[in-house]
């Protein structure tokens, strides 16, 4: 392999890894200004989000694409660790978007921090193994892929490294991030010692064709278990909150954003090749007839799973008195909604799956910003403390409340579309996953509450005589930075206009899912 | 490669898994946690070994290079970990981690 065949495919993650060493040097070089270090973060995640969506194909963009066309979507090889798909370039679309839209925001931090370089240089390092996780076709690649981000995203939690609450919520995303990562291991090594190989489509190949179900169930059993930690599915969500919480909530922004969207791509991959091929093979695979039926179990651990975070995760948000808190629990059950689409594994599901993960990454991206901001301005942590904001403080108010209104899924905004797309592939696909629209559909009533309760807080309560004066604005853009309100504003356009119309992205979207169908099983 | 004794296999690192998970979820001292997470990790790293020995040539041998990577990746897991029990004892004085409170619902 000669070296720009292996250059070649790469060109995002370099693109990323080189901005990220820059920053290091500059940090080095004694120059720590917190604005050059953002522009830097976003020019690097800028290119690479150029290059991505070039060789997705969008015409005015072409000029930047780095992939020959014959790469993407080619049929996948069952020796490989890593394969372009159209689906995979699309959720590098969007990690990287997230990525972008972070570090945009955060030049807006407070300047003088000490650690600002390791924070830049610590998102783009997280960001370069969420585009690894993309593209991977092997167990082993996808997992360690998994854990450059996780390891870096311990570090961004802990970074202000002189407060308790910080560090607490590191230590706490540390065990559990342990955990998962002891429980996915193992069980992947135990679906190598059944299959012979770590190879994610060979595997889907052989399933079914294997001397030792006991190692199978076992090894997808702790798959699930180990993954559902990274996807915040409710038995193993616990740390979520509490991270979500202690971090900084720039952090949270692009905790609660993406990194668990790694998770939930992990599950496409490894669960929907070998699902979608033992539900179609059916009465010939040996399970069918022996003691366990994988794909049959498979699917209702993953249905089970959807409906219970989907509804506890709601549950819980509606008890909550701190607005991180509550988002951090409606994140929650937006993870469950997500789980849907792979629980289904149609191409029509996964197109919904995909769209909710993308609408998410825009709405509660945007939501934890602007909690950030309104944070900045000397606002508490309590939901009563936003009392009045939407009146005091009109454009922000309105687009939280954009934000609000998508999460809930109201129509003319990104939440509705995705919601749509993703409920009626479940009821296109018969039998009992119409029960998983009811439930998503019940759920996205409940979560109404929890969120109108916000809105009522924000534009009808008046405020109480601030005890304190108002924090003078530092900042320009009201307080707020032009880095965060620039990043804002291009949120709350984005729910609309996607919202109103959706065909481009949705089209793109539909097309790779069902690429991914026919390449993935 | 049928006829391999699984179920011994699977009783050594089944126990060193638990012994693992049992410590990293009742110990209260991070660095024991750290420890029990290397546990945890070392029965993953088991299979790859026990199963690569076993296996077809080609696959043998990734099996032994994933034991060797898995083995770099568990250093590099219990580094990070440290620096946060650095941290941590460095503001509160302490590596306990019932004491770490200041989060709750």
């Amino acid at each position: 392999m000669d070296a720009s065949s292996f250059i070649g495919p790469f060109v995002p993650e370099l693109l990323l890894l080189g901005a990220a060493l820059l920053i290091f040097l500059l940090d080095v070089l004694g120059i720590r200004r917190n604005e050059t270090l953002s522009t830097v973060a976003v020019a690097g995640t800028t290119l690479a989000l150029l290059s991505v969506l070039g060789d997705l194909g969008f015409a005015p963009l072409s000029v930047f694409a780095t992939l020959p066309a014959n790469v993407i979507d080619a049929a996948p090889s069952t020796t490989g660790l890593y394969a372009f798909t159209s689906l995979g370039l699309i959720f590098q679309g969007i990690f990287l978007l997230s990525a972008l839209l972070v570090s945009l925001a955060s030049a807006s931090r407070p300047s003088g921090e000490k650690g600002a370089p390791i924070f830049y240089g610590l998102l783009l390092l997280a960001t370069v193994g969420m585009l690894l996780v993309a593209v991977a076709t092997d167990l082993i690649f996808l997992l360690l892929a998994i854990e450059v981000t996780s390891i870096a995203t311990y570090l961004l939690v802990a970074y202000h490294r002189r407060e308790a609450r910080s560090l607490e919520a590191a230590m706490k995303f540390f065990i559990i991030g342990a955990l998962s990562t002891v429980l996915s291991f193992y069980g992947a090594s135990l679906l190598f010692g059944a299959y012979g190989t770590t190879n994610l489509v060979a595997i889907g190949h052989a399933t079914g064709a294997v001397g030792y179900p006991v190692l199978v169930l076992l090894g997808y059993g702790f798959l699930v278990a180990g993954l559902a930690f990274k996807v915040t599915l409710v038995p193993f969500h616990a740390w979520a909150v509490d991270v979500y919480d202690g971090a900084p909530s720039d952090v949270s922004a692009f905790l609660a954003g993406v990194t668990k969207k790694i998770g939930l791509f992990a599950y496409f991959l490894v669960f929907l090749g070998p699902v979608l091929y033992l539900r179609t093979v059916g009465g010939s695979s040996p399970f069918a007839g022996g003691p366990i039926d994988l794909g049959g179990t498979l699917t209702i651990t993953l249905a089970v799973l959807a409906v219970v975070t989907m509804t506890v995760g709601n549950l819980l948000a509606l008890l909550q008195k701190e607005m991180k808190r509550m988002l951090a629990y409606s994140s929650i059950s937006q993870a469950g909604y997500m789980l849907i689409g792979v629980t289904i594994g149609t191409a029509p599901a996964i197109t919904g799956a995909t769209m909710q993960i993308f609408a998410h990454v825009l709405m509660k991206g945007g939501a934890f910003l602007v909690v950030a901001g309104v944070g900045a301005l000397g606002v508490g942590p309590l939901i009563d403390d936003w009392k009045g904001l939407g009146t005091r403080r009109p454009l922000l108010g309105a687009a939280f409340a954009l934000m609000l209104l998508s999460l809930a899924g109201v129509p003319l905004t990104v939440g509705f579309v995705s919601k749509f797309v993703l409920f009626s592939a479940a009821v296109q696909a018969q039998g009992y996953y119409i029960w998983l629209a009811v439930a998503g559909l019940l759920n996205s009533a409940l979560s109404v509450f929890y969120y109108a309760r916000v809105l009522k807080v924000m534009f009808f309560d008046t405020a109480p005589a601030p005890s304190t004066p108002p924090v003078t604005d530092a900042l320009p853009a009201g307080g707020l930075g032009y880095g965060r309100a620039i990043a804002i504003g291009f949120i709350a356009v984005t729910i609309v206009a996607v919202g109103v119309y959706p065909q481009p992205i949705l089209g793109a979207i539909q097309s790779a899912a069902q690429h991914f169908v026919v390449v993935g099983a | 490669m049928t006829g391999l004794p699984v179920a011994d296999l699977l009783v050594l690192s089944g126990a060193l898994l638990a012994v693992g998970i049992f410590g990293l979820l009742t110990r209260r001292n991070f660095i024991l946690i750290l420890i029990a997470v290397e546990v945890a990790m070392n029965a993953t790293i088991l299979n790859f070994v026990y199963f690569a020995a076993f296996a077809p040539t080609a696959a043998g041998l990734s099996g032994q290079a994933i034991a060797v990577v898995l083995i770099g990746f568990a250093a590099t897991e219990v580094a990070v970990g440290l620096a946060i029990v650095l941290a941590l004892n460095r503001i509160k004085g302490t590596i306990n981690v019932a004491q770490a409170t200041e989060l709750r619902e």
